[in-house]
């Protein structure tokens, strides 16, 4: 039988206060299974980073509740979501992933030092994880100066070095040409399928949705379907 | 296996340094204004110290010492009847476990001088010639001949009293003055030198004669004072207590209690390093504070891009502050080294001969060498250190404070 890892239940997020009230989230239940590979749909401003970041444990939800592994997030201090966060996902951001002041294999150590781990096992899976992301040959080059899409692999990189659960990507492709989409979306298959890390993504581009095995359509906040790709 | 801390203490020093690094411009001109103003307390404290020591050298030297010894009524009363046993044996024996440059014994009372012509009140110094290199005595530019031991049963006088006696070298004065008996003595005494010094009333009023001399003229062994000199310009801890319980007998005044206003002024230039300190480090504070924050503010999405990757809060924290701490130990390491090549060039004293009535208002030296004092060095390290993390806790806690969702919005 296929574990939920994550649940929503009757989750409502809203901004602001009274008179600038947004309702961004209302009322969504849905619970994600390990090993899926998830994309959130819908068109701009219907609440997709909202339930990104609710699920990934940066922000708390307004009215409702998030499980994972059967844990409430709500009932965790802060320092316990900070260290969920780092321990069991990953994040690739829409554009501002990495730190500029660091070369790209230092992007990916950044979590391997968070996690603690000894330089020898940074250094060896740091090599391991850029050289099967093809990025080998940027490894030491300052990440301001890799491409839009030589960016976004050094980010997903950084998000699978710690080996997490759950990969989280808000419109991973947003800054990527069709060629360079493509790629990645090639590239999160195979995380998904070889290394059986749950992934869920954000997109409003019909060409990532097609890569993914499920579609939870987002509208005004609401979620109005939810179906399985074949 | 995993070494959390070492990981993470070489990230946090790997982000700082780079972060440093990538604003160097706006980084050297903070270091250079450390540089500086660490340089300024440091040089101008240790001008401050250098005046002070030698208002308290010139104290000592001027025939006090640190420490004089006397009979317990001496003071009130300076008479050859209050006075105390010398005995040199005890003396060194109590004596040699401090660090002493020497220790003279004296007989210091009043007494009237006469010359065929005048009369004049003086206080009349006996001593021993040899044990005087801890005082002004051994120094004193002598014209004619200085007394040559303690026998000697000449006397010395300054010029300026000279001049008032219109007398002269060789010729014979009277001195009277009252003997163990408490009885009026006059006794004859020939000149064998004249001396010059910077103080006039020095030279008005202090006549030397040889203390043997003196005690058998007295009729008394007996020596009014025992003055002391440290190796060290100021007393060492605990210097005062060691010598009153080896001298239970005796009145222990040290150079604050000879000259109370010189102790003032000696007491307030103390008062006055710290708050130049407090002044000068109150100012950097806000600069530092300012370049501080503005490398948060300026780092907005990064430091949430790390908090989102689950970098803790505590982390972010140590992360600002290391940043701060680098800069104030360089500006630490730099200051000192600049402190040093400024006090090696002014080594040997600045000269203020062009001030020079208000260099003798003040009891100053007219040259002001720099002098080292470790503990205000120690205590320049510590307020660097301390102003490092008051500097940087304020920007390092709206770090902390940054929602990461906020961050990485913009
Ligand atoms: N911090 C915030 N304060 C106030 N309103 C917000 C905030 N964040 C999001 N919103 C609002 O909540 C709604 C949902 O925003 P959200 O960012 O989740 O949409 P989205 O689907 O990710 O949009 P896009 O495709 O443009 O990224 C929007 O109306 C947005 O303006
Ligand atoms: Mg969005």
């Amino acid at each position: 039988m296929a574990t939920e890892i994550l649940t929503l239940t009757n989750v409502s997020r809203i901004y602001g206060k009274e008179a600038t009230k947004v309702l961004a989230l209302t009322d969504v239940s849905l619970s994600i299974t390990k090993g899926e590979f998830v994309s959130i749909v819908g068109p701009s401003g219907c609440g997709k980073s909202t339930l990104l970041n609710l699920m990934g444990a940066l922000d708390q939800p307004t009215r409702g509740a998030v499980h994972f592994d059967g844990n409430s997030l709500g009932e965790m201090s802060r320092g316990e979501l900070t260290d969920l966060r780092l321990q069991k996902f990953g994040f690739v951001f829409q554009a501002f992933n990495l730190l500029p002041v660091l070369t790209a294999a230092e992007n990916v150590q950044f979590v391997l030092q968070l996690l603690g781990f000894s330089r020898r096992e940074r250094q060896s899976k740091t090599t391991e994880v850029l050289d099967a992301l093809g990025l080998a040959d940027v490894a030491d080059r300052p990440a301001t100066e890799l491409s839009g899409g030589q960016q976004q692999r050094v980010a997903i990189a950084r998000a699978l070095v710690g080996e997490p659960v759950l990969l989280f990507a808000d419109e991973p492709s947003a800054n990527l040409d069709s060629t360079a989409t493509r790629e990645l979306c090639e590239l999160l298959r195979q995380i998904n399928t070889d290394r059986g890390i749950t992934i869920v993504t954000a997109t409003h581009d019909p060409l990532v949705m097609g890569y993914t095995n499920r579609s939870i359509s987002l509208e005004d906040g609401r979620v109005v379907e939810d179906k399985s790709n074949p | 296996m995993k070494h959390p801390l070492l990981s993470r203490v070489s990230l946090i020093y790997s982000l700082s340094v780079r972060n440093l690094w990538r604003q160097r411009r706006r980084n050297t001109i903070l270091l250079v204004s450390v540089i500086c103003a660490i340089t300024g307390v440091v040089v101008l404290n240790s001008l401050i110290r250098g005046m002070q020591l030698q208002m308290v050298d010139q104290v000592v030297y001027n025939l006090n010492g640190h420490i004089t010894l006397h009979a317990p009524d001496y003071r009130s009363d300076p008479a050859i009847t209050r006075a105390f046993i010398e005995d040199s044996n005890e003396f060194e024996r109590k004596l040699e476990s401090l660090n002493l440059a020497g220790w003279a014994t004296r007989i210091k009372i009043p007494a009237v001088v006469m010359s065929e012509r005048e009369t004049r009140g003086v206080q009349i110094v006996g001593i021993d010639p040899v044990q005087e290199h801890i005082s002004i005595v051994a120094d004193l530019p002598i014209e004619g001949t200085f007394l040559v031991d303690s026998a000697d049963n000449r006397i010395v006088l300054g010029r300026a009293l000279l001049t008032q006696l219109r007398t002269k070298i060789g010729h014979r004065i009277v001195l009277v003055m009252q003997d163990i008996n408490s009885k009026s003595i006059e006794v004859g005494f020939q000149i064998a030198g004249v001396y010059d010094s910077d103080s006039e009333g020095m030279e008005k009023h202090v006549v030397f004669v040889g203390k043997d001399a003196l005690q058998q003229f007295l009729g008394s062994e007996s020596i009014t004072e025992l003055s002391l000199r440290f190796n060290t310009r100021l007393i060492p801890p605990n210097g005062l207590e060691t010598i009153s319980h080896a001298f239970p007998n005796l009145e222990v005044v040290d150079w604050k209690n000879i000259d109370p206003i010189l102790a003032f002024m000696y007491e307030s230039v103390n008062a006055m390093v710290y708050v130049w300190l407090a002044i000068v480090f109150t100012a950097l504070v806000f600069g530092l504070m300012n370049s501080f924050i503005t490398a948060v503010l300026e780092r907005t999405q990064e430091i949430g891009l790390c908090k989102s990757m689950g970098m803790k809060s505590s982390l972010v924290l140590y992360q600002v502050v290391t940043e701060s701490l680098i800069i104030m130990f360089l500006g630490l390491i730099g200051g000192l080294l600049l402190s040093w090549g400024v006090l090696q060039l002014l080594g040997d004293g600045i000269d203020l001969s062009a001030f020079a009535a208000g260099v003798e208002m003040l009891n100053l030296a007219p040259k002001i060498r720099p002098a080292i004092v470790w503990q205000d060095i120690n205590i320049v390290i510590v307020a660097t250190v301390f102003l490092a993390l008051v500097a940087s806790l304020y920007p390092a806690i709206r770090a902390v404070r940054l929602d990461p969702l906020v961050a990485l919005r913009d």
